[in-house]
């Protein structure tokens, strides 16, 4: 077997340049293009996640709040446009290609949030990890706002849970409120000088700020609670947020964000961008179409109020709005031409008007109106010791700030029969929805849901003026990876389904 | 000697193995026996002497030696070819033979095995067929791909859009992946592995061997796991000079739109609006109505308010043109082979404006120096394209029946109807303002080629060196012009160059011994390889740009656009393998494999992994004496193998997540870096598939009928891909190991000569497969998402279909909601079934009468789902055809029933379903309304060829053969009754029996081709 023997050594020589060639031929799997956790400080990646927030608060929730809470309609021309958030068509926003993701999102940047925290925890960054915690909780309330029951504790785990299991939405909102006490914790307990500085696009490493603002979400998460939760628990928790002592986001207070918003396309103030106008002055498609509800302008002028020349271009010397869902394309009375659009400063004389200021402003993640009238409906209700009324009126003072409105015209309308304190739910709460518009509109849809305030008219486009929406469906994503989790929630329907706050 | 396959098993063999018997005036001839038509040498032919009984076998490389004597007449043998004699004498020193190939002997052919090695048929283990030059091209095809349609059992060939450069998905033996986008088979050609064989010409490819499942495969690799197509293009050879030339022109028009409604036109709520886009106006009652806005005039245009009889979508499209010019020069000597083909191929596609052009030279060639011998070959395709991105054809079927489109054309006419200013409507653009104004261009450049060095060390050896190169250059250029008007009718200018380089580097080092033990022959491969891919991204764009005709990024308001960037990406592998083949008395094969790969993708603990395979066939009717004598079973073999094959199916860096810049991240020294929303695993193992197989091939009736057939197991393990997760773990995405997979595939092919004469010959061909797939395990769970409605469910074919459906009572009845009139939501999403059809059947035939003959092909496949998003949408636009079916009147439900408090039923007899938009809108989204069966029966090709006859050739010399054929593609397409919306065929992302709202209808074509030998 001649053959035979030289095969021996030509396999040995073979091997040998194989693995001659092998070393470190291999090592080639290093990511050229894009750096990996490891790689990104802290202050690398909150930035980011902070942005995605407001983003989603400004964009994705307030489109939905100002449809369902009474403030927004479309033009004639537009009477195709969000059909679904029209028709309440519940399977339509749920579906995987052409629905409207918010649970997608929200998990998302839970995760941004999520993955600071660790890296936060093992480095004990204590600042950071406050702020992370006080996120997620604001994330998770939203949530259960929309979708009631949603994974807490077992969510975010990656594959190491794949199909989280559903909490109640009412033991959620508890965790959440608890783990916004804890980040608060943690920030107090950060050593100074040791904050995110920049990084933090909320408050620049001011903890007061930070503490403030995770009290006074507390409060909205408790209000929310006003038609269900026992006192007991209310007042225990109104307890510690009293014990904490920081108190609540107050005048002059907003909790704005502002990267550096550029004029370039994408870097704009999204709401500018999407609403209004685009990198080189051209109209948005979306500020053609959107129009204010007729009863919200009504609203504004039977109060005389200055903010609704500072929100909307007038037509013919007075404010034209439309009927949210109206199938009828009635050119002549709901038209473009004749119908009130979103004013800026291009219908402002070039100054800032009220919502649309400049493509470089900063977004709202929640205004110090906001918290003024979450303060007054807690006074009202005797929650919290102050008085009601001047809450309220440093509220609608806020407002009219924010908008451009000037002092004294404040002042004036402050003066207003109907604006005048009465000490009625449905005056706070409409001054609120009126101070709300377009800034926060998922508060509105939520305070109508809780509350049924203020009664505004329903979607044309459904037949039955009863039905209303309540939530979101559970979505296609979800019911295609963790079916038997959403299944044991039962109904989910649109209309029917209601969120554990709603009585 | 590599394959010492005899021929003949006449009792006289015996002596020539073992006798030698030298006559006083013996002398030796030394030749070469190569195939007629392709110069291809023929390795194991056998050439006897009929004087002496003196016999020898052809080498690898076709080479013979062979002691005869002075008049001895030899004869030359082939299975599968036609026998020759010839008579020898002394001055015959070197002796050139060719043979030609004989139609009829199908089974004894010889195929391109792994590596490239030319083996004759019989020893295979394993499933296989080729596919010859004629057979490829009877349907001018200009991707070879599709001309491969319906001609393979178990192949199944998808050609699902009507671009000028259609996208193509291919499939052997169902899927064996969970990865939707691993399941392609590999592309081999001439022995070098490539990513695409979209660009080559069909014209060149001598023949395709398509090697079936993992099995065959086994020396290539993780690649082959799901068989290969082995291409061997064309070589000259020596004595066959020829010149060829063939032109193509074809012809093809749009067909199979989605149904839609001609009764309503455009409004909302039934009252006509001449600015809507939808459908929900009132019924069509042929009054001349406004439409659109007023001209810049003031004018106020009019349209009739009615549909045309003719379908008005049909106006948006226009007849593609396709025209292809080739030709070819071969030819060569003892020591040098050439051919060199150029193609030009020019395609106006059914869209106007969408039009690519392909142009390609082919140089292969080969030269000896003695025990050396070179081959090079080199193919350079030159591939332009422009086409327009989606968003016409979805114009078009979301708008009335009633816009005349061919006053749409002029958009550039301020004043036009047509003027995106002026256009009816702003909810939607101008069709063809979307054609003209957005376009996606690109240039590539695929340069590929191979260098080989086989080298005879001694007889019993010899050493190949391979190396393979393929490039890939695409440049590409998006723009969209800028056309400036008020909001929705304002389209900012943008431009978005793109450069994509792919470039691949194979190298094989292959040796190669023999050795024959009395009856026994054995040829051992032992072999290395490294492969490296590289890929380089650049893509620099303008969102913004000043001016409306100048496309440069630096002409621009703002940033550059936030998908501006370049991206790098290596993969590389090396390999150990070895093939052992052992043959008795050329009836019994047994071949053993065994590879090992290390590849760069995953982590080095696991990066190296090993894989086995074991096949042998066995030869019935030379095994067994008494079938040699049987007249009604001419060929008998049968065959089988196992194999297990790793695989990697993952790209480069997927063990860590990558963080990117979002949401306008950077914003001047702010950075801001979010996670992938894929969850990387770093413990990525390699999966593996085990398949064994058993066949068998008969030829009945002196070779005229055959029969193959082939049962097919597999099992796939451990697979690597990327599953859908709930959005609550944070992740959309993870990639795991997980999930098992089996197939069980029966295939048949059946091909009879049913009427061969002097002047008429037809054949009729079939071939047969069913897929029985199944998911046995999976991650987590017993279902996982694949892509939008499609699934993995343990116990369920893959990907399974499953939409939301009506909630229905026990009688079946549809449940209404009394409060609204809408149906009730089930609460579970419905399994409809498989989006794959388990059955496929192609059909085949040819007929030929003196110097005419006709062929076609066929094709069914049936027992799938398939699911549409046209759908939703044409309910949305109310261009659906259900949502006429009550008049747009308020109705009661047909069939339905009303859930009471006690959860029981009654029938529905007074809610009333409103009927409007809003009600049809959510009707679109029950997704059972959206899917349907995707069963279907296609005549894909029917084509005519006259051949010019040789009296009449005789009477010139310009050139040898000519001739005419007439072709038609696509011609009859019966589907499912409940299939209204389109092709069955279509396939969308990779996706099975998912079509998009992007896609385009397909079309049909005919035309003619003319072809000239010179």
């Amino acid at each position: 077997m001649k053959r035979i023997k030289y095969i021996r050594p030509i396999v040995i020589l073979l091997l040998a340049v194989f693995f001659q060639s092998c070393n470190g031929f291999l090592d080639v799997n290093e990511n050229p293009n894009a750096p990996v956790s490891e790689n990104l400080k802290l202050e690398a990646k909150l930035p980011a996640a902070l942005l995605a927030t407001v983003n989603q608060e400004s964009g994705q929730l307030n489109l939905l709040g100002a449809f369902w809470g009474g403030y927004w309609g479309t033009t004639a021309e537009g009477a195709n446009l969000y059909f679904h958030q029209k028709n309440y068509n519940g399977p339509g926003l749920r579906d995987v290609r052409d629905g409207y993701p918010v649970w997608e999102t929200s998990y998302t940047n839970l995760l941004y949030y999520h993955i600071i925290r660790e890296q936060a925890g093992e480095e004990g960054s204590l600042f950071y990890l406050g702020i992370t915690k006080i996120m997620q909780g604001w994330h998770f309330l939203r949530l259960v706002d929309i979708y009631n029951n949603v994974p807490f504790d077992e969510a975010l785990q990656g594959t190491g849970n794949v199909t989280p299991a559903y909490e109640p939405g009412s033991e959620v909102y508890r965790k959440s409120i608890d783990l916004i006490t804890s980040g608060m914790a943690d920030i107090r307990n950060a050593p100074a000088g040791l904050s995110p500085g920049n990084a933090d696009l909320l408050f620049k490493g001011n903890s007061r700020l930070w503490l403030r603002f995770a009290n006074t979400v507390k409060l909205r998460a408790l209000l929310r609670q006003s038609e269900v939760a026992p006192v007991s628990y209310i007042q225990q928790e109104i307890g510690v947020i009293q014990s904490e002592g920081s108190g609540f986001l107050s005048e002059g207070e907003n909790a704005l964000i502002q990267p550096g918003y550029m004029a370039s396309t994408g870097k704009m103030n999204p709401l500018w961008e999407t609403y209004y106008r685009n990198v080189e002055g051209v109209e948005t498609a979306l500020h053609q179409d959107i129009r204010p509800t007729q009863y919200l302008l009504d609203r504004y002028m039977e109060r005389e109020d200055p903010r609704v020349d500072q929100l909307y271009v007038a037509i013919n010397g007075t404010f034209r709005g439309v009927r949210f869902g109206d199938p009828v394309v009635n050119m002549e009375q709901y038209g473009r031409s004749v119908t009130s659009s979103f004013k800026g400063p291009a219908e402002n004389s070039g100054q800032p008007a009220g919502i649309f200021k400049s493509a470089t402003q900063a977004s709202v993640l929640m205004t110090s109106s906001e918290s003024l009238f979450l303060q007054a409906e807690a006074a009202h209700r005797g929650w919290i010791s102050q008085s009601a009324e001047i809450l309220y009126q440093k509220a609608i003072a806020e407002s009219m700030k924010y908008l451009g409105v000037s002092l004294s015209d404040s002042e004036t309308y402050m003066t207003h029969p109907m604006v005048a304190y009465q000490g009625t739910l449905t005056q706070l709460i409409t001054q609120k929805w009126l101070a709300l518009n377009t800034i926060s509109s998922i508060e509105a849809w939520s305070d109508y849901r809780r509350l049924g305030l203020p009664e505004f008219p329903n979607s044309r486009s459904v037949n039955n003026p009863d039905v209303r929406p309540n939530r979101l469906m559970y979505p296609e994503t979800e019911r295609m990876t963790n079916l038997e989790n959403v299944l044991a929630q039962g109904s989910d329907d649109i209309l029917s389904s209601r969120i554990w706050w709603q009585k | 000697m590599i394959y010492n396959y005899l021929r003949n098993f006449t009792p006289f063999i015996f002596l020539l193995l073992s006798i030698q018997l030298v006559s006083a005036q013996a002398f030796r001839i030394e030749g070469k026996i190569a195939e007629k038509e392709t110069g291809l040498p023929l390795p194991g032919a056998t050439i006897q002497a009929k004087e002496s009984s003196q016999a020898t076998i052809t080498d690898r490389n076709g080479h013979f030696s062979l002691s005869v004597s002075p008049g001895d007449l030899i004869e030359i043998k082939f299975l599968g070819f036609r026998s020759k004699e010839l008579m020898v004498d002394e001055s015959s020193s070197f002796l050139d033979i060719h043979l030609e190939e004989d139609r009829q002997l199908i089974y004894e052919v010889v195929v391109t095995g792994a590596l490239g090695i030319r083996r004759a048929s019989r020893e295979l283990g394993v499933g296989t067929q080729v596919v010859d030059n004629d057979y490829l091209t009877q349907g001018k095809q200009v991707n070879p791909l599709t001309a491969l349609t319906s001609k393979v059992a178990g192949l199944r060939v998808n050609m699902y859009d009507s671009k000028v450069d259609p996208e193509i998905r291919i499939i052997m033996r169902g899927s064996r992946s969970l990865n939707r986008q691993a399941n392609a088979p590999m592309y081999v050609v001439d022995g070098v592995p490539v990513p695409d064989i979209n660009r080559l010409n069909p014209n060149d490819i001598e023949s395709i061997t398509v090697l079936k499942g993992a099995n065959a495969a086994a020396l290539y690799g993780s690649d082959g796991v799901n068989g290969a197509l082995m291409i061997t293009t064309k070589q000259g050879s020596g004595g066959n000079e020829k010149v060829t030339f063939a032109h193509t022109t074809s012809f093809s028009q749009v067909f199979l739109l989605p149904q839609a409604q001609n009764q309503f036109g455009q409004g909302q709520n039934r009252v006509y609006s001449p600015l809507q886009s939808e459908s929900w106006g009132p019924r069509f009652d042929g009054t001349m109505r406004d439409f659109g806005p007023k001209l810049p005039d003031g004018t106020q245009p009019q349209l009739l308010y009615a549909a045309p009889s003719k379908d008005n979508r049909l106006d948006l499209f226009q007849t593609g043109i396709q025209i292809q010019n080739d030709v070819s020069f071969s030819g060569g000597n003892e020591t040098n082979t050439y051919f060199l083909s150029i193609q030009d191929v020019r395609i106006s596609g059914i869209l106007p404006g969408d039009e690519s052009s392909r142009t390609g030279i082919r140089l292969n060639g080969s030269r000896k120096f003695g025990r050396l011998r070179t081959l090079y070959n080199a193919n350079y395709v030159r591939f332009s394209k422009s086409i327009a991105p989606d968003g016409p054809w979805l114009s078009v079927y979301t708008s009335p029946a009633n816009i005349d489109y061919p006053q749409m054309k002029n958009w550039q006419d301020a004043s036009s109807i047509a003027n995106p200013a002026n256009y009816f409507t702003d909810q939607l653009k101008n069709p063809f303002f979307l054609l003209d104004n957005y376009r996606q261009n690109s240039d590539q450049s695929v340069l590929s080629g191979k260098l080989e060095w086989d080298y005879e060390i001694t007889p019993w050896l010899s050493a190949i060196y391979r190396l393979g190169y393929h490039s890939k250059k695409d440049e590409k250029r998006n723009t969209t012009g800028k056309f400036e008007a008020k909001g929705k009718r304002n389209v900012n200018g943008a431009v978005t160059d793109i450069s994509e380089d792919f470039e691949r580097i194979n190298g094989d080092l292959i040796l190669n011994f023999d050795h024959t033990f009395g009856k026994v022959t054995t040829n051992m491969i032992l072999g290395q390889n490294f492969r490296t891919d590289r890929t380089r991204n650049v893509s620099v764009g303008a969102t913004n740009l000043l001016l409306p005709d100048l496309f440069n990024t630096d002409a621009r308001v703002g940033e550059l656009a936030a998908t501006s960037g370049s991206s790098l990406s290596q993969y590389r592998s090396l390999s150990v393998y070895g093939e052992l083949i052992a043959g008795y008395d050329q009836f019994l094969f047994l071949t053993l494999t065994g590879r090992n790969d290390w590849v760069s993708v995953l982590h080095p603990n696991n990066r190296s992994y090993f894989y086995p395979g074991v096949s042998t066939s066995l030869i019935l009717h030379e095994a067994i004496p008494a079938l040699q004598e049987n007249e009604t079973l001419t060929f008998a073999k049968v065959f089988a193998s196992w194999n297990k094959t790793g695989n990697v199916t993952l790209d480069p860096y997927k063990l860590n997540n990558p963080y990117t810049q979002i949401n306008g991240f950077p914003f001047g020294n702010l950075v801001g870096f979010t996670p992938g929303s894929a969850y990387p695993n770093p413990d990525i193992q390699p999966e593996f598939v085990t398949s064994y197989e058993f066949g068998t091939q008969l030829s009945f009736f002196k070779h005229r009928l055959h029969l193959e057939s082939s049962y097919v197991f597999s099992d796939s393990e451990g697979q690597i891909f990327n599953s859908t997760l709930s959005r609550a773990t944070g992740y959309s995405s993870a990639i795991v190991n997980a999930g098992r997979l089996t197939n069980r595939i029966i295939e048949v092919s059946l091909s009879g000569d049913i009427l061969v004469d002097a002047n008429r010959k037809l054949n009729l061909g079939l071939q047969f497969s069913k897929t029985n797939n199944r998911v046995e395990e999976l991650y987590e769970g017993n279902s996982f998402n694949i892509f939008r409605q499609s699934y993995a469910i343990v116990g369920e074919p893959y990907p399974s279909l499953l939409v939301s459906d009506y909630k229905r009572d026990p009688q079946g009845r549809i449940v209404i909601n009394e409060k609204t009139g809408y149906p009730v939501l089930a609460e579970q999403e419905t399994l409809l079934g498989t989006m794959v059809p388990p059955y496929q059947l192609g059909l085949n035939g040819s007929f030929s009468y003196k110097n005419l003959s006709i062929g076609f092909q066929a094709e069914s496949r049936w027992g799938g789902w398939l699911y549409s998003e046209i759908i939703p949408r044409q309910y949305t636009a109310g261009t659906h055809p259900r949502t006429v079916t009550f008049n747009r009147e308020p109705f009661v439900y047909p069939n339905s029933a009303i859930e009471n408090s006690d959860g029981s039923f009654t029938e529905n007899t007074s809610v009333i379903s409103p009927g409007d938009k809003a009600f049809w809108d959510y009707e679109g989204k029950i997704q059972v309304n959206t899917a349907a069966k995707s069963d279907f029966f296609k005549l894909r090709e029917v084509n005519v060829t006259y051949r010019l006859p040789e009296k009449m050739l005789s009477k010139q010399k310009l050139f040898s053969a000519a001739s005419i054929t007439a072709f038609g593609n696509n011609l009859i397409i019966i589907r499912h009754k409940d299939n209204d919306h389109g092709d069955p065929e279509y396939l969308y992302n990779a996706t099975d029996g998912y079509v998009s709202f992007r896609q385009v209808p397909p079309y049909r074509s005919y035309g003619f081709n003319l072809n000239f030998e010179f």
